[in-house]
């Protein structure tokens, strides 16, 4: 009980500091352009959205569920980067611990992901790619692919789903696992609402 | 004796022209008398002639329509140039969508006061760009800056120099990608200062920054310099006599004002 009050204290205050951050770089930006110092308010900009990155992250790390089936969310192991770049912003959180475990990873704002997600989606990839662990699926409405993985347990194995976001990619995979359990567990992240977050 | 040669040629240079244009008159009359005739069948059977239809078919599809049978385009004038994003109206709405905790519109604002602000910065750098080089003129139709939602590491610059057949183009651009391309160069000094019979890639120094010039019978000069931590300054010459002028064009412009606008130390 203290130990999860202490971890919302801690999350509240530094949304408040990032909150303050994202005010002072938009005051810097805004007098910088204002003196002609365009390099300057560009720079402030730059980290005003990297703020704001942040900003969303933990915002996507709220709408995640904090049970997975019989899985826990580690939520001391969350991590929210912000890259503005080529690579983009990450959200990452796990599930489960031991022999069982999931992975979250959300990259947004990605334009590495965007070309990536052009060539999934393009039908002509899709034609050549005929590989018998993977296919195509729906989840909550959203065309996914799922992948199946060997697994270091004999007759088990890893899956991964992945959701392409226009510049966003949304990826779970899940330990030892099959097809219906994964797309399930998939079923309850709310992925419209980290869509319009994301997107 | 000499009167009756004179005369011999005289009767010869007349009758001759005349052969020939009598032979000129039969066959204009043959031809116009098949012509006639064809006309007469035509009128008799309504088909029309294969020379002519053949030809005004062609110049009616070569008018209206490609050889795909679109139709070719003729009307439209363009896109109309819009004004980069408005800074400051940006900036505000970015702060607004942010206390209105609608994070996503924040975003969109901040990325578009970022495009507005390298959109500036562009034309300003473009500006601060000498009007003539090696006495080779600008040619301000080509003038381009680009600048993509992605933040600073887009933004690139480009400026052309032309006459005749001699051209400069020289392109400034903040990439970290390929600013580090050229420091992997630099790192392989050893591999690339091998000593060929003709050495046609080695590195210089423009305005004491440290630069790659390389040379190439199709593309002519390219001499490269790398700016600070992620810009880079790309020079291209067609038709630059020697690699001293190629030099003393890239010397010629203002190196450390560029670095300054830029940001880079």
């Amino acid at each position: 009980m203290n130990k999860s009050i202490i971890l919302i204290a801690i999350l509240f205050i530094t949304n408040a500091c990032i909150a303050q951050d994202f005010s002072t770089n938009i005051s810097t930006a805004k007098s910088s352009y204002k003196a002609g110092d365009l390099e300057n308010a560009h720079f402030a900009l730059q980290k005003a959205m990297q703020e704001l990155d942040m900003i969303i992250g933990r915002e996507v790390l709220k709408l995640l569920p904090a049970k997975m089936d019989s899985l826990t969310a580690n939520t001391g192991n969350d991590n929210v980067s912000s890259n503005v770049g080529f690579v983009g912003a990450t959200v990452n959180r796990s599930y489960g611990k031991f022999d069982k475990k999931a992975e979250l990873s959300i990259i947004s704002n990605s334009p590495m992901v965007a070309m990536l997600n052009s060539l999934f989606n393009s039908p002509l990839l899709a034609g050549m790619n005929n590989d018998p662990n993977t296919k195509t699926i729906k989840v909550q409405g959203y065309k996914a692919r799922l992948e199946r993985k060997n697994s270091n347990v004999d007759g088990k194995f890893n899956y991964e789903v992945q959701v392409p976001l226009g510049s966003a990619l949304i990826t779970f995979s899940l330990d030892e696992t099959n097809d219906t359990e994964i797309t399930t567990m998939m079923n309850t992240i709310p992925l419209s609402q980290i869509a319009k977050l994301i997107q | 004796m000499k009167h009756l040669l004179l005369l011999g040629c005289l009767i010869a240079g007349l009758l001759i022209p005349g052969s020939v244009s009598a032979q000129k008159f039969l066959k204009k009359l043959k031809e116009k008398v098949e012509n006639k005739v064809e006309q007469a069948v035509e009128k008799k059977t309504g088909t029309a002639s294969e020379n002519t239809s053949g030809v005004n078919n062609t110049s009616n599809t070569n008018s209206t329509t490609g050889t795909s049978g679109k139709p070719s385009n003729k009307a439209g004038g363009g896109l109309t140039n819009t004004e980069p994003p408005d800074v400051n109206i940006q900036i505000t709405e970015a702060e607004t969508a942010h206390n209105a905790k609608n994070y996503s519109d924040a975003r969109f604002s901040l990325q578009q006061a970022l495009m507005g602000i390298e959109i500036q910065l562009g034309r300003q750098i473009l500006k601060s760009l000498p009007a003539e080089v090696a006495q080779v003129p600008v040619d301000t139709t080509q003038d381009k800056v680009m600048s993509t939602q992605w933040g600073w590491n887009n933004l690139s610059i480009q400026r052309v120099y032309r006459k005749d057949d001699k051209q400069l183009t020289i392109t400034i651009g903040n990439n970290a990608a390929y600013a580090g391309v050229v420091n992997m160069y630099y790192a392989n000094a050893g591999m690339i200062e091998a000593s060929n019979d003709k050495q046609n890639f080695k590195q210089v120094r423009v305005k004491g920054n440290k630069a790659i010039i390389q040379y190439d019978d199709n593309k002519g000069y390219t001499l490269m310099v790398q700016l600070g931590q992620t810009s880079l300054i790309v020079w291209e010459g067609i038709n630059f006599s020697t690699e001293q002028e190629m030099m003393s064009a890239a010397n010629s412009f203002d190196v450390d004002g560029i670095k300054k606008l830029l940001g880079e130390q």
